[in-house]
């Protein structure tokens, strides 16, 4: 019992020596037989900045209008497949061809999945379209992506502020 | 009276030479009359149909292409299958469209360029190195610079065919080789441009030379007789036919030009059979032959095809080539003897080796299970007529090397599962669906164990149990509902559950055993069913109905208890429309496999573009799949990790269904979310488990398909925290000693009672401490 009683003082000093005093995080401790999990999946894109996937409708938007997007946001890299293939989306647009260049986004999907750029032209170009229900589909989805890109997060903001207002009209 | 008897019968002597002449004149008449309106009914039914020709041409379907850039997921091997597939010709040196020069892990070739709906692709001369899976050079051959994008030309997998079986690719009048023009009338029907359609001389000089070789090898009909035969008339060797032909022949002649009369002979006659599809006009003959447009071919080519006429099977340069090549030397030396070509153009062309496309006879039939999906999402839009006729063009979404593959492994991968059964023995048969994880698009299906089986599509048809492939989204109810989260403690005990009918549900675990308090993803990982029926019924029946609806589901649910454990039925490809909204972390975009229609002359028809719509929160959606990654880490697909270690993390869940009638795996990578189903169609024990079955034929062909690891990105309002390794419900009670690290949503943190991460005063760690000796 003696003996206990000095374990357990001990063991309360050699805790206290675990450099987390007061700061209510426990102490470091082994599992025994059983991996501790890594805090997450290493990303493979920057961490996305805190945002909520909701469209901003409280600011002040203009009217709906069937207009392209105001900038490109961020153009990948020149000479990759996935810039061929927006530049060629750029075209189409250009040219009024938008079901055309919906597929071309679709095709630089395909070789980049993740990339928040080309869903968010592709967000653009279903909105053009006054596919709402698309566009608004394809923002969100763009917004997964955009990680710490402010500029492209802006950019999808504004396009689903407009979706909204779209929709409600 | 005597006399006069006399005088009567004198009288009716003397009129009797007067009566058939009358008689026989009238008949004449009328025969002539008969004739004249027959010429006249001739004469309006060619001028009626020749100047609207128009053949009923099949549609042509086609596979997703190839698209070549640096880190594209392709091999050598792969590459030159796909090469094969489309008819290109293997050589040392690379000159023409269609042609490949494989040297080790870098292969030449030239592409043949084609025309999308979305644009025409050019042909180019191409460097393409591998390294290993992945494309790791692309270049220009011309120049040397380096080449962003390459779409290849789509494999054409099938054909909806006009009721006729024929196959035909018209041409324009301008796009016909000369040359091929030459060649025909040479062999043909030397004296086209003189005679009037039908060539008496003609038949003279073909009568001698019959007579003089003791066989028939020369046929008296002239071209415009060949084309009436082919366009009107059956093969039927009378008089009367004979001579309908000879007068349709005039009539075509009076009103036509030589011009039209050879242009509609080149685009109609019978060049060939494959398999089910009659090979009609010069033009697809020369993509049937030599994987090349007839433009492109040269002249000892062309006097092949332009002896084919005489007789396509006999002369056949893929079954044949030996007569194939005499026949075009006579075809060569005809046309040198009537001053077609010089005799060194004659001595080249007589020297060229024949070099024939060797096609896959697969095509119209290769596909079936694929074929299936196609038709029944083209015929929303347009109907079997069109389908048939119409000569359009649908743009797949079909993977054929990824359906290569899995048919290739797939009866073998069965067979390595398959137990015996009771009673009569019958093979375990299979279904799987691979989508892309991203588009939706279907990329390979099988409704069979054995490829190419035509018989019951069980990828589309198979209407099963889905067991716990339910589970995911009764979890992802509960964690959408707020009340919930990965450390959430369920009671995975006994339950006794009075129905509205009066019965009692008395829900068993797989093994029989209870686990009493577990984890919420525990109990999804090792797919307890007690634990879930707790959860489920606390969150309700009827929201985790509207998540399988959500989620894809199209049918009317009935929102029983049981239901939490899978029993409701679905088909392989409905599974794999939920399984692709959990793989896209939410957004569901309905499966497809069509994703373009056009008409036969590329202009657009119709696109079924992708399609998006949130019906899931993020957060909980990467939440459950945190817990669909441990079925492969801790739970009941941790038997497959090994195989998968390249693989992992990857996401997934086994189902099982009473008595081990079905055994199912859904899971999904970064890339493809895929679906196995193992059964019998009897609906007879299996004997298996989804872990012991379907688990293992899916890790066998995700494999082979190098399925890449998942790389979720947490949304914003995921953080990670601690939690003790045991569940306990009471406070204080739990065990910081050992601790998982969880994600969870911000305001759904871990309760205080399981939590490690905050909590703890200096002696509930000491006494963690001591508790851990």
């Amino acid at each position: 019992m003696k003996k206990n009683v000095l374990l357990i003082l001990a063991l309360g000093l050699l805790t206290a020596c675990s450099g987390n005093m007061g700061r209510g995080i426990p102490a470091p401790v082994e599992t025994r037989g059983q991996v501790i999990r890594a805090p997450a999946p290493e990303p493979v894109q920057p961490p996305v900045v805190g945002r909520v996937i909701e469209p901003i409708v409280e600011r002040e938007v203009r009217p709906v209008e069937i207009i392209p997007p105001s900038e490109p946001v961020r153009p990948p890299t020149p000479a990759s497949p996935v810039a061929t293939l927006m530049a060629s989306v750029d075209t189409a647009v250009a040219a009024g061809e938008l079901e055309q260049a919906a597929a071309l986004c679709e095709r630089a999907l395909r070789i980049s999945p993740r990339d928040g750029y080309v869903w968010y032209r592709l967000a653009s170009i279903r909105f053009q379209q006054q596919r709402y229900s698309d566009a608004d589909g394809f923002a969100r989805r763009a917004l997964g992506f955009a990680g710490g890109d402010r500029g492209l997060v802006q950019a999808i903001d504004s396009l689903m502020a407009r979706i909204a207002v779209a929709q409600r009209q | 009276m005597t006399t006069s008897k006399r005088k009567t019968s004198s009288r009716k002597a003397s009129k009797q030479p007067r009566w058939w002449p009358k008689y026989l004149l009238r008949f004449m008449l009328l025969g002539t009359v008969v004739v004249a309106v027959w010429c006249v009914w001739i004469d309006y039914e060619i001028r009626r149909d020749f100047s609207a020709l128009q053949w009923a041409l099949p549609a042509r379907i086609y596979a997703r292409p190839v698209e070549l850039y640096v880190g594209a997921h392709q091999n050598a091997a792969d590459f030159t299958d796909y090469l094969r597939r489309l008819g290109y010709i293997q050589t040392t040196r690379v000159t023409e469209p269609g042609q490949f020069n494989p040297a080790g892990s870098r292969i030449v070739l030239q592409t043949r360029g084609f025309a999308f709906w979305d644009g025409t692709e050019p042909s180019i001369a191409l460097e393409v190195g591998f390294d290993g899976q992945r494309v790791s050079l692309l270049r220009a051959i011309q120049g040397g610079a380096d080449v962003p994008l390459v779409r290849l030309e789509p494999v054409e997998i099938a054909q909806i065919n006009p009721g006729t079986g024929e196959d035909r690719l018209p041409i324009g009048k301008e796009e016909i080789p000369q040359a091929l023009v030459n060649a025909v009338i040479a062999v043909e029907d030397q004296r086209f441009y003189s005679h009037f359609g039908v060539d008496p001389i003609g038949i003279a000089r073909a009568l001698v030379a019959n007579i003089r070789a003791g066989e028939i090898v020369q046929g008296g009909s002239t071209l415009t007789q060949q084309l009436v035969k082919n366009l009107y008339l059956n093969r039927e060797r009378t008089m009367r036919r004979k001579i309908e032909e000879a007068l349709m022949a005039l009539a075509l002649e009076i009103h036509f030009s030589k011009e039209d009369i050879l242009y509609a002979y080149l685009n109609e006659v019978f060049l060939g059979q494959d398999g089910n599809r009659a090979i009609h006009g010069f033009a697809l003959a020369s993509q049937h032959y030599f994987g090349r447009p007839l433009q492109q071919l040269d002249l000892d080519e062309l006097a092949l095809l332009a002896g084919l006429p005489r007789g396509p099977s006999f002369y056949n340069p893929q079954r044949n080539p030996e007569r194939a090549t005499e026949r075009r030397n006579v075809v060569l030396a005809r046309m040198a003897a009537q001053g077609y070509i010089t005799a060194e153009q004659l001595e080249d062309a007589r020297g060229a080796t024949l070099q024939v496309s060797a096609r896959p006879t697969s095509r119209g039939g290769g596909y079936p299970v694929f074929m299936d999906m196609v038709r029944s999402d083209l015929a929303r839009d347009y109907n079997a007529d069109a389908l048939r006729n119409e000569g359009l063009r649908i743009f797949t979404t079909l993977d054929v090397s990824m359906q290569a593959s899995v048919e290739a492994m797939l009866d073998k991968s069965v067979q390595a599962v398959e137990r015996p059964t009771k009673g009569e023995p019958a093979p375990l048969e299979a279904a799987v669906v691979i989508t892309d994880a991203t588009t939706g698009d279907v990329r390979a299906l099988a409704g069979s164990r054995q490829s190419g089986y035509t018989g019951f599509n069980r990828a589309l048809l198979a209407d099963r149990p889905i067991g716990s492939l339910i589970k995911p989204a009764v979890y992802l109810a509960a964690l959408e509902s707020g009340n919930f989260n990965l450390s959430s403690v369920l009671a995975d005990d006994p339950i006794s559950m009075k129905l509205d009918n009066g019965d009692l549900w008395e829900p068993k675990n797989y093994e029989n055993t209870t686990s009493g308090d577990v984890y919420f993803h525990d109990a999804l990982e090792r797919s307890l069913n007690l634990a879930t029926v707790d959860l489920g019924m606390k969150v309700s029946v009827d929201r985790v109905a509207y998540m399988l609806s959500r989620l894809g589901h199209t049918d009317r649910i009935e929102p029983y208890p049981s239901l939490l454990l899978g029993a409701v039925n679905m088909t392989p490809v409905e599974v794999a429309q939920i399984y692709q909204t959990l793989a896209s972390g939410g957004f569901r975009s309905p499966l497809r496999a069509v994703e373009a229609v056009t008409t036969g002359e590329g202009e657009p028809l119709e696109r079924y573009g992708m399609e998006t719509d949130q019906v899931a929160d993020p957060a909980s959606v990467f939440l459950l799949e945190y817990a669909m990654q441990g079925v492969f880490e801790r739970g009941t697909a941790k038997t497959a990790a090994p195989r998968l270690d390249n693989q992992l993390p990857l996401a997934g869940k086994t189902g099982t269904t009473n008595d081990s009638r079905d055994s199912w795996f859904a899971g999904y990578g970064d890339d493809l979310v895929g679906v196995v189903w193992l059964g019998h169609d009897d609906n007879r024990e299996t004997g298996l488990t989804g872990a012991t079955g379907a688990l293992r034929v899916w890790t066998d062909i995700m494999t082979k398909l190098d399925i890449q690891p998942r790389q979720s990105l947490p949304p914003a309002d995921i953080q990670w925290q601690s939690v003790a390794l045991r569940p306990v419900r009471v406070a204080g009670a739990r065990n910081c000693l050992e601790t998982r690290r969880l994600p969870f949503r911000v305001g759904a943190l871990p309760d205080a009672a399981v939590s490690c991460e905050s909590g703890g005063s200096l002696m509930e760690r000491v006494f963690d401490r001591f508790r851990g000796w």
